[in-house]
């Protein structure tokens, strides 16, 4: 159990302290309301780039980083499709300092130019390192597109084309910190063993006076119901032949996407699931399979992906895991098999919540979903999954309609 | 409130190390347990002295994928199956120095999860069709690899840096077609059976639990002193590998060091961390923040049984390698000409203490910190010494450092692109 304060100040900042006494640390945790989702479909790549801007310094403070290492503090931040998240790992004592900072970017950046353009270079670098310049890394800029039709997911957190970020303008960052970067949008975590007496005396002093702002609304364009199988083939420099499926499944908040996480466990986590098992030790068509779930907060994708073992051709692999995936939605999983997924689950999220950062990441989600505790909940909610819920997630899922399909060929 | 002007800063106070109780298992192997731990969960790392240097790495390697695959009476999918079903898991790691298998499990758990595991471990019979399974996919692997810059830079730093060394030794696509099982199995008699030479345990297991353990591994323990090659110097100069079209190129550049043992040890760590070892480094604020030719760029200082290394990493935009190395070198020369200002050395060991701090945050942590001195014969004393020289060290000593270990010429170059 983990046990939390919440509440709001008058500007709309939500405000979530979890005190633990055993640690030497403090976490700062922010969470803006704002993903690539939100973006413009001829700007993207911008919640990302803008993420990077945040470090660039802000209207009263120029050097961010140096002044958390001052008093001895780190910290990054990451970019999804739906969210951007800040933290500040800080020892305790010095936890005004995270505050200050981290509220005087709320309250405005610096917006200078040199920023702008240094950042941009290091953008278009990590978009090199991490996407082109790897063995399959174009592959989410590919399937992205092919999944979705119509949701902003089609692009990737790092944009769709590197000029995009190229031409990022001064005016595009000053409109986007402005609608998107408030109080009212966003979610202030503070964990660890801060000095319970005067916390909220600080949090009051230094992001009180924040302007509110205004919760902008969410209107993104609805992905219809996919009635048709698609597949896109593309050839590429790589040594294997390579194969995703991804098939549409529902929310983040809706059931589905717990017995999703389950699912895809069972048939493609580690050496013991059902498709490691049959396609790759007993029938020896895959040098690996692996199966996950992106979690997106809208319509999320089930993913069934792998590498071709030498001499293997796709349609071999294709109808030995539709039979695969036809057996799951017929007769499902052992009572066995279901309490050893559920026994994993509890032993991976006590591992997870040891760590004082995960816990504050953890219940910024969760509260950003509608409730931070959910944190406590969830554990209840693999606990309760059945084999029926398991076989009529199959079936409405797993369906061939339902699938997009990219193979990447190897260059012969 | 003037927000101008940052809040009043604390120095971090004493940090309290805690030791693991440590119990030999007979005249070589230890047993170290961290038993405090206020929640649920254990963790027990197993270490073997059967790593890359003990042979072939193509069989020190696949044997070490290969520890739970199967045993005469029982099969990997059983043995996974039996560990699913207690809800623990495991990973294998790999290096020149040893294997270690790390098994995580809820306390209620882990004894029974360890015997599996152990008794898997020790009774391996390397089944023909897993082995061949494991082949294929390591040889797989191993293409892929060879398509990333950053894999052929590092493979062709680990020559130059380990030069004329059985460190040195690096596996090719051939080394891996031609192993066989039979190496496997005589790998595997010689170093895993009495190859145990230690073993940390952190989690609140009962005393009879850590007696089991202790009944259950002492007589697959090494009964001989770990050795370690002591003598290693790179071969310095520059070096380039080509990749056509590669859109960025990998660096590497070091230099054969020491590890912790060394007196000087301390002191290059701590230089180490004002060129590049953490966000507002020299490195980090010219070569990305300034100029914007890269999305990463770090220090560290890497040990091994008998020596180290210094090593400066980071893949730039291809267009950039020559500006880049350019800037390195001035970073370098700077940093032996010119005394470190004291605001910038007072931010280093404030980020540097804060660091320590993060590290010895909880049970977990203070064993890694433990296992981490514990290596080279050492105690926690090694952090206090730490902490002191953090506070001692001065601009002088600092530059007297850089002169005396990083001149450029002394450095592998490595690029890859």
């Amino acid at each position: 159990m983990i046990e939390f304060d919440k509440y709001k100040l008058d500007n709309g900042l939500t405000v979530i302290l979890h005190y633990d006494a055993t640690t030497p640390m403090a976490v700062v945790n922010t969470l803006y309301d704002v993903g690539a989702r939100d973006e413009n479909e001829d700007k993207t790549g911008f919640a990302h780039l803008f993420e990077h801007l945040m470090f660039g310094g802000s209207v009263n403070v120029e050097d961010f980083d140096k002044e958390l290492q001052k008093a001895g503090g780190e910290s990054n931040a990451f970019t999804s499709n739906d969210l951007t998240n800040y933290y500040e790992i800080i020892p305790a004592n010095n936890i005004e300092t995270a505050l200050w900072l981290e509220s005087d970017r709320m309250l405005s950046l610096a917006f200078t130019e040199k920023s702008l353009e240094v950042q941009r270079n290091v953008v278009i670098e990590e978009f090199k390192q991490r996407y082109l310049n790897q063995p399959y890394g174009d592959v989410w800029l590919e399937l992205r597109p092919l999944a979705y039709e119509k949701h902003p997911y089609k692009w990737a957190t790092i944009g769709k084309d590197i000029a995009h970020i190229e031409n990022a303008v001064m005016q595009d960052v000053k409109d986007f910190f402005k609608k998107y970067y408030c109080p009212a949008n966003a979610i202030l975590c503070i964990s660890g063993n801060f000095d319970s007496e005067k916390i909220e005396g600080l949090i009051e002093k230094y992001y009180g006076s924040i302007p509110g702002g205004i919760k902008p609304a969410r209107l993104l364009p609805f992905e219809p119901e996919q009635k048709n199988f698609r597949e896109r083939i593309i050839d590429r420099d790589v040594p294997a032949d390579a194969f995703y499926y991804a098939f549409k499944m529902s929310e983040r908040k809706n059931i589905g996407y717990y017995l999703g996480d389950f699912l895809s466990d069972a048939i493609g986590k580690d050496q013991s699931s059902l498709l490691n098992i049959s396609l790759k030790k007993e029938q020896g068509l895959v040098s690996e399979i692996n199966a996950f779930i992106t979690g997106s907060h809208d319509h999320g994708l089930f993913l069934i992906t792998g590498k071709l073992s030498e001499g293997i051709d796709f349609k071999t692999l294709d109808e030995a895991l539709w039979e695969k995936l036809n057996e799951i939605k017929k007769i499902g999983f052992s009572e066995r098999k279901l309490n050893s997924l559920k026994n994993k689950l509890s032993t991976a999220k006590a591992f997870q919540e040891q760590g004082l950062l995960n816990r504050s990441i953890s219940l910024s989600l969760f509260e950003l979903l509608g409730d931070a505790n959910g944190i406590n909940e969830e554990i209840e909610i693999y606990n309760q999954i059945e084999n029926k819920d398991i076989l009529h997630f199959a079936q409405s899922t797993l369906l061939k309609e339902n699938c997009s399909l990219l193979k990447i060929n190897k260059s012969k | 409130m003037n927000r101008r002007n940052a809040p009043k800063t604390r120095k971090i106070g004493a940090i309290s190390f805690i030791a693991p109780e440590i119990l030999q298992l007979n005249n070589q192997a230890k047993l170290l347990w961290m038993a405090d731990v206020p929640n649920e969960t254990a963790r027990i790392d197993l270490y073997f002295d059967a790593g890359l240097r003990q042979g072939k790495n193509a069989v020190v390697s696949i044997t070490s994928s290969m520890l739970l695959s199967g045993t005469k009476e029982i099969g990997s999918t059983e043995i996974h199956s039996k560990l699913d079903d207690l809800g623990a898991f495991f990973d294998i790691g790999l290096s020149h120095e040893g294997v270690m298998v790390s098994l995580y499990a809820l306390k209620k758990n882990m004894l029974e999860a360890f015997k599996i595991l152990f008794e898997s471990i020790q009774n391996a019979n390397f089944p023909e069709q897993e082995f061949n399974e494991i082949q294929a996919e390591k040889i797989q692997n191993f293409k892929i690899n060879m398509t990333r810059v950053s894999v052929l830079a590092q493979r062709s730093f680990q020559q130059h840096i380990y030069h004329k060394s059985p460190y040195a030794e690096l596996s090719e696509e051939i080394d891996l077609e031609t192993t066989r099982r039979s190496d496997l199995i005589n790998f595997h008699h010689e170093h895993y059976k009495k190859g145990v030479f230690k073993i940390a345990i952190v989690g609140a297991l009962q005393e009879q639990q850590i007696a089991a353990i202790k009944a259950l591994v002492t007589p697959h323990c090494i009964t001989n002193e770990l050795s370690f090659h002591t003598a290693f110097c790179n071969k310095a100069g520059s070096f380039h590998i080509e990749k056509k079209d590669a859109v960025q190129t990998a660096i590497r550049i070091g230099r054969t060091l020491f590890n912790k043992k060394h007196d000087d040890f301390l002191d290059i760590s701590i230089l180490s961390t004002v060129l590049g070892d953490y966000f507002g480094s020299r490195l980090m604020k010219n070569i990305r923040e300034d100029k914007g030719y890269t999305y990463g760029i770090g220090t560290a200082i890497a040990e091994t049984g008998g020596s180290g290394y210094f090593l400066i990493g980071s893949e730039v935009g291809s267009e950039h390698l020559k500006a880049t190395l350019i800037e390195i070198k001035k970073e370098m020369n700077l940093l032996q000409s010119e005394k470190i200002s004291q605001e910038e050395l007072q931010l280093v060991k404030n980020h540097l203490l804060g660091q320590l701090l993060k590290m010895s945050d909880g049970p977990y942590a203070m064993m890694d910190l433990f296992l981490s001195v514990e290596s080279y014969q050492m105690t926690s004393d090694f952090y206090n010494a730490y902490i002191q020289r953090i506070h001692d060290v001065n601009p002088e000593v600092l530059m007297e450092i850089a002169q005396k270990y990083l001149n450029w010429d002394e450095m592998s170059v490595i690029s890859a692109g």
